[in-house]
């Protein structure tokens, strides 16, 4: 392209580089954003992957915070053609027996389907969900939405809220303990357990890992939001690039930055792939992952030594996720429906995982890079939206927790395994819903952690997170001490994307905390208040 | 609830949908472009069809009349991302007999071109270079035609002399390509490349299409871009225009219905039921599902009625796209005459001889898939790195096939999992580099997968044509000119190529019917 001035220069179009880019176009800035990609969105990707007309979300498929998320009514994005489905039965585990747990958008039913399982834990979560519901929403808003402060902080916080006090199951104990072992001391069923675990793991966190139960009481709260996007979540993509495009901004696809442009210790600008330059007239913004802006695109000698050596030991998640995508003719039909019927209208089912233990034995051969026997999870988003596939159709998704590389043969080996992989994973789903018989599958289509690497350069290693999800790589320790605050050692240079506090999903957070430091360093009006 | 208002509806968001809003939104009109796909652009469309990271085109591959149509340079479609290259060697023929290959270089080439047509008959490189001067001469006229001259009159003496110029009587005007091209040249060939490119422009050489061979494909032949990152990245700036003059795109929002009141359209209603009122409703959507699909049997008028029987789908126009992602890019045993061949923009594969080519056309329009699996093809990362990885290519190609109705649903699935490796071995012999080893994956998009992804009947991409010269003439009655429909304020914009010109048409009938400002005059166009 020709050479361009503008006062924002973000580096990717993703949902964070098109939110962050339409708050400060609303704000006066002259923005434009230069994406790798030939589509806007990153992660909220939508392809006809299997038969024309069979939309399926290749990346992101859940958004959780429809209605936490302050960026939606902001950005008016409903006025830009977004529109949300919240399936009334959200969640569902299938289990060997015959019998099927179901998560609703009305607790009572949630609660009844819990109780035939243990009565006990029925009561459990019904508290959990009403002591979280009676704080979570301002904790949310709190934590996720604003930049960082550090774990301690956010303790005596608690203290001082009261809520430790009063918290049946917030305590600063939860740092100490994985989410397996908080269900163990809370809960009896190894089955309701395991189907809590499923969904904090579907929802990106290792039910094994440490710490991480500091996150259980808010990821249950939010178990019955769980909101498909309609038409795929590229749609919410498309709303934000006309809010985008409406103020004034430009996207400029698969103009690739090569490098940021520094002088005087200021980032003004970046020089594109092509050749051509941009300059910043206030900042530079990047979105994307650490390796390829602060190592990559930074000249040598830029950042401090120390910055760079945070950057090159950033840890990625240290499993990706394996999907398998369906044209179909008919959806599921469990027999588990004899037990509970709900579970043929559940939107994300547990095929299988009885409990956490089963779970945590699959993280250990995920990290061993290995493929576990299949317990994928499955949905069908076109029980909601029938927009996703042509009449009479039905467009199927199953996912399953894998390695990026493999221990034999490493990454590249998914090209050769990836379709034996996705047919044991279709099996045990007939072996659930035997109605699932070769005559129903149209066409199907694996998409492996490689596949996700190779589509979304800054998914690194296939790591759709940006970043593990870890007590050591949280809050104000993310992506390290030195770069938690949005800001870089180099002036006027901005990190907004999923490496950021809190971390990927479509949380909007990072640009949204990115908004407000620069509007801090930059005196911007801050319309959105 | 109030049903929304617009100003005017697009229904469907292909190119010239989009053309139509960007000038209506321009003229100061509320304007909501409905579309019924996840994407924008329709047939200006590119997908990952075979493994990640490689882009391949499934419709449009080339542009042709980037230097013409007003939407690119009215909206400054390079402002929003749009890049074009221009290929120097732009239409070749490779032989799997090692023959020099035949190669047409862009008009500012003529040497060039005339040295490889003369390598096979002086007489022809003589005449196409005369022609194609006398053409480029009065090339601001022929996309006057296209785009709806200011002044009729003088375009059409103007390309009257033209024709005569050229050597032709008023009774080749109605002749069969075919005919023509066979008295004009000699060599088989430059016959066979121009029997291909005459259907690819949606002329079946064998009928009565003389004018439009001779003006188009002569013009047309050597003017081709590829956009640079893909044909979407057009679709893209096209419709990051249409957002900054504040057009509202809806995705996946199918229209089901349009709504008319006594003989003048009223709006739309959505398959989900939602009513939608504007005063101008223009269609990008076929004649046949716009007055039979969604303006509805009981309200188009007999005129209307004449005008969809008097119209057919394929079987010209229908295609078959091969993808492939390969290690290395085609190397042709014609190189080594010359090299240019293999640094081609499009390339045709598979014919020895003109008759070939007839044959190929003739068996594709009798219902099967040619016998000899040849194609058209393109490498678009000999140009632009980007739509593979590094170091990797992108193909793209045309087969010429059935309409979508002519073989069964299984019959299509065989043909989608056995004719790309008929072309593999078709292509290795002119090419011995093409061995399976060489591709990394392929695909192969139907004239049935197009229909039902971009709703383009029998797969045709041309949105189907008049079935006679009468049906044709009868389009030309006032109350159907220049995208009208004999119901006031709907109008239709369905196109043939990237051209644009269908929504420009539509959007200028627009502003003159209903008083909006002319914003698409320019003292130096014509049209």
């Amino acid at each position: 392209m020709a050479d361009a001035t503008y006062d924002a220069v973000i580096i990717g179009a993703g949902h964070n580089g098109l939110a962050l880019g339409t708050y400060l176009a609303r704000a006066g800035f002259e923005v434009g954003i230069f994406e790798k990609r030939a589509e806007e969105g990153g992660g909220l990707c939508t392809e006809e992957l299997t038969r024309p007309g069979f939309l399926h979300n290749v990346h992101c498929n859940y958004h959780t915070l429809v209605g936490v998320c302050p960026v939606y009514e902001h950005l008016e994005l409903e006025k830009h053609g977004l529109r949300y489905v919240r399936p009334a039965v959200q969640m569902a585990s299938v289990f060997d027996d015959g019998t099927a747990l179901t998560v609703h958008t009305d607790l009572d039913k949630t609660c009844a389907s819990l109780a035939r399982f243990s009565r006990k834990d029925a009561d459990t979560f019904r508290r959990l969900y009403e002591e979280t519901k009676g704080y979570l929403d301002m904790i949310l808003l709190t934590l996720m939405y604003s930049p960082p402060i550090s774990m301690k902080d956010i303790t005596k916080a608690l203290v001082a809220w009261g809520v430790e006090e009063k918290a049946e199951f917030l305590s600063v104990h939860l740092r100490r303990l994985s989410i397996d072992q908080f269900l163990d001391q809370h809960f009896e069923s190894a089955k309701v357990k395991a189907h809590l675990a499923f969904h904090a793991a579907c929802a990106g966190y290792s039910t094994d890992r440490k710490g991480l139960a500091v996150s259980f009481p808010l990821l249950a709260g939010k178990i019955d939001n769980w909101h498909l996007c309609v038409g795929g979540s590229h749609a919410l993509a498309h709303a934000l690039w006309e809010a985008f495009a409406h103020a004034g901004g430009r996207v400029f696809l698969q103009h690739g930055v090569r490098r940021i442009l520094v002088e005087d210790g200021r980032a003004v600008g970046v020089e594109l792939e092509d050749g051509s330059t941009v300059r910043a007239r206030r900042i530079v913004a990047s979105s994307i992952d650490l390796e390829q802006t602060l190592l990559s695109m930074l000249a040598p000698g830029v950042l401090p030594d120390a910055v760079r050596d945070d950057a090159a030991r950033f840890p990625h998640m240290d499993w990706s996720f394996f999907s398998v995508h369906l044209a179909m003719n008919r959806p599921p039909r469990y027999a588990a429906a004899a037990f509970d019927p709900d579970v043929d209208q559940a939107w994300v089912v547990n095929l299988g995982y009885e409990s956490p233990g089963e779970i945590d034995r699959h993280w250990q051969e995920v990290r061993a890079g290995r493929l576990a026997s299949p317990r994928p999870n499955a949905a069908v988003n076109s029980l909601f939206d029938p927009t996703d596939a042509p009449a009479g159709g039905y467009t199927g998704l199953l996912r399953h927790f894998a390695p990026y590389a493999l221990a034999d043969g490493g990454p590249e080996a998914w090209d050769r395994v990836a379709r034996e992989y996705g047919r044991r994973c279709i099996d045990q789903w007939r072996a659930l819903a035997p109605n699932l018989t070769d005559d129903a599958i149209l066409h199907w289509e694996t998409y492996t952690p490689l596949d996700i690497a190779r589509r979304i350069p800054n998914m690194v290693r296939g790591d759709w997170m940006g970043g593990l999800i870890d007590l050591d790589n949280m809050l104000d320790r993310r992506p390290s001490a030195s770069l938690s605050q949005y800001r870089t050692p180099v002036s006027g240079l901005y990190l907004c994307g999923a490496t950021q506090h809190p971390h990927g999903f479509v949380t909007f957070a990072p640009a949204f905390n990115a908004l407000q430091s620069i509007a801090e360093d930059h005196g911007v009006e801050r319309w959105w208040r | 609830m109030a049903p929304e208002r617009y100003d005017a509806v697009v229904v469907g968001g292909g190119h010239n949908g989009l053309c139509a809003a960007a000038y209506l939104a321009r003229a100061g009109q509320k304007v909501g472009v409905f579309e019924s796909r996840h994407e924008e652009g329709g047939a200006v469309h590119t997908s990952e069809a075979t493994v990640p990271g490689f882009w391949h085109n499934l419709h449009a591959q080339y542009m042709e009349f980037i230097d013409y149509m007003p939407f690119y340079h009215d909206f400054d479609l390079p402002g929003f991302g749009a890049r074009m290259i221009k290929p120097q060697c732009q239409v070749g023929m490779a032989f799997e007999d090692g023959r020099p290959p035949l190669l047409i270089y862009t008009p500012d080439l003529a040497e060039k071109t005339h040295r490889s047509i003369a390598h096979f008959s002086r007489h022809d490189a003589d005449v196409f270079d005369d022609i194609r001067r006398k053409v480029m001469a009065a090339d601001q006229a022929i996309a006057a035609m296209l785009y709806g001259p200011r002044n009729p009159e003088a375009v059409v003496g103007d390309l009257g002399r033209l024709w005569a110029d050229l050597g032709m009587t008023p009774a080749d005007f109605g002749k069969p390509a075919k005919e023509l091209i066979d008295r004009l040249f000699e060599s088989t060939e430059l016959r066979a490349v121009l029997y291909r490119q005459c259907l690819e422009w949606g002329a079946d050489p064998h009928e009565g299409t003389g004018f439009a061979f001779v003006i188009c494909c002569i013009w047309l032949c050597g003017i081709h871009y590829l956009v640079k990152g893909g044909t979407h990245m057009l679709a893209h700036a096209m419709a990051s225009a249409c957002l900054r003059e504040g057009v509202h795109l809806r995705y996946n929002h199918r229209v089901r219905e349009i709504t008319t009141r006594e003989g003048r359209a009223t709006g739309i209603v959505l398959a989900d039921g939602r009513a939608i009122e504007a005063k101008v409703v223009v269609s990008n959507l076929d004649i046949r599902t716009t007055y039979l699909g969604l303006v509805g049997e009981d309200n188009v008028t007999p005129e209307m009625r004449a005008a969809v029987e008097g119209w057919r789908f394929g079987p010209e126009h229908c295609l078959g796209t091969p993808s492939f992602a390969l290690h290395a890019p085609p190397d042709y045993k014609s190189a080594r005459h010359d090299p240019d061949i293999n640094r081609c923009f499009y390339t045709i594969v598979g014919y020895e001889t003109a008759e070939q080519v007839s044959e190929y056309i003739l068996q594709a329009f009798a219902g099967r898939p040619p016998e000899r699996p040849a194609a058209g093809t393109w490498v678009n990362t000999l140009w632009d790195s980007s739509q593979a990885p590094p170091g990797k290519h992108a193909m793209n190609g045309w087969y010429f096939f059935p309409k979508a109705s002519d073989l069964s649903e299984a019959e299509w699935n065989d043909v989608r999992a056995t004719y790309n490796a008929r072309f593999l071995e078709l292509w290795q012999r002119h090419a011995p580099n093409m061995t399976r080893d060489n591709v990394i994956a392929d695909a192969l998009y139907t004239p049935l997968d197009i229909e039902r992804e971009m709703g383009m009947l029998e797969g045709d991409f041309g949105h189907g044509r008049p079935k006679s010269l009468s049906a044709l003439a009868m389009g030309q009655s006032p109350s159907l000119r220049q995208g009208r429909t004999g119901i006031a304020g709907l109008y239709l914009c369905p196109g043939n190529g990237v051209s644009a010109a269908p929504g420009y048409i539509a959007y200028k009938s627009a502003a003159e019917d209903f008083g909006l400002p002319a914003v698409w005059k320019r003292d130096d166009r014509g049209y």
